[in-house]
């Protein structure tokens, strides 16, 4: 890290307290092993870092818990990077942990977010269901991403969005989550997806 | 003046030296911290993953007075940080670190800059992220984990 000389009492020299960028966060969504972690990776400008939430104190009285007194521990991991925009402006991105039980970290992570991606992989479309239902009811702009894993897909893109049943505005792209242009691409679909519900607001 | 008063956390004046055990419980340890607070226990929405924290001068000058926890979190907001990757660098839970940093905030220690919310209808930012993103290359090279 930058190495700053250890302050000693009194007189010790600190730079202006700098003042911090305006952070901005994007979600990314899906099942296990789906490439959320990868996605990340792509795009972002530092290794993903993951932190941990105890599930024990913000899912007390969830009766799952209650009867498996082994959980009381258990944390879910969440991974997340950044990119620096500009001094001023900074673009958070964070994998949300995908199962349903693990819901209540969605709304502390989605809260304040620009937009979603669901990730998909069209072997286990399942898999992104919950995530796919919480953008939707939380009224959250998002895109649909299809993972190319291998660089193709198993299952036409009509066929995807019919079985995910996403209405038509929202945009289903493919793209393939190690590579930064189409994590890129993938992201911005989602941002042109809140940019022009923002204008439609400011409009109406 | 900040720096006068410990807060309820303090590790306390019975420990003069450093008395940490060596082998860390995480999960425990970090919430006796808290005094079993929690974030968002009751006083207002936890703050935000994105939020930023940065350490004041006064909180710079009181480093030699703050004990563990603490003192890492102040130690380290020297650049402006959020509260996800300060949780991520100390290892500490979310929740901790959200409710230190609003105790450390209360102690003058910390100024903690809670984003807007109306940020994600804000049209010159968006449109200020998809330039920024727009910029980025088709490849970046060397930063990815391979596996």
């Amino acid at each position: 890290m930058v190495s700053v000389p250890s302050p000693t009492h009194g007189a010790h020299s600190v730079t202006a307290v700098e003042q911090p960028p305006l952070p901005v966060k994007l979600v990314i969504a899906g099942g296990f092993g789906v490439g959320k972690t990868t996605a990340v990776g792509s795009i972002s400008e530092i290794r993903p870092l993951t932190t941990e939430a105890a599930i024990t104190e913000v899912a007390a009285g969830v009766d799952d818990l209650t009867h498996t007194p082994g959980k009381t521990t258990t944390t879910v991991a969440m991974d997340f990077g950044c990119l620096t925009i500009d001094p001023t402006l900074k673009l958070y991105l964070f994998g949300t942990p995908g199962q349903d039980r693990f819901g209540f970290m969605w709304d502390d992570v989605v809260q304040g977010a620009l937009g979603g991606l669901v990730i998909v992989d069209t072997r286990r479309l399942d898999d992104c269901y919950a995530a796919v239902d919480y953008f939707e009811h939380k009224d959250i702009p998002f895109a649909v991403a299809v993972n190319a894993f291998d660089g193709e897909i198993h299952h036409n893109l009509d066929e995807v969005r019919w079985a995910l049943d996403v209405s038509e505005h929202v945009p289903l792209v493919v793209f393939d989550a190690r590579n930064t242009g189409s994590v890129r691409d993938a992201l911005l679909v989602v941002l042109e997806v809140a940019l022009s519900r923002a204008e439609g607001t400011a409009a109406g | 003046m900040a720096a006068g008063e410990p807060g309820p956390n303090e590790a306390g004046r019975s420990a003069p030296g450093p008395s940490e055990p060596a082998g860390r419980a995480p999960a425990i340890r970090p919430f006796l911290l808290t005094a079993g607070r929690v974030a968002g226990g009751g006083a207002g929405p936890p703050l935000p993953v994105e939020t930023q924290v940065v350490a004041t001068s006064s909180g710079l000058g009181a480093l030699d007075s703050l004990a563990f926890e603490q003192h890492d979190l102040v130690a380290a907001s020297r650049r402006p940080q959020s509260v996800a990757e300060l949780a991520a660098e100390l290892r500490l839970h979310l929740n901790v670190v959200r409710v230190l940093a609003q105790d450390l905030c209360t102690a003058g220690h910390l100024a903690v800059h809670v984003p807007n919310a109306r940020t994600t209808q804000d049209i010159s930012v968006l449109r200020r992220v998809i330039d920024g993103l727009r910029a980025v290359p088709d490849s970046r090279g060397t930063l990815r984990d391979s596996g």
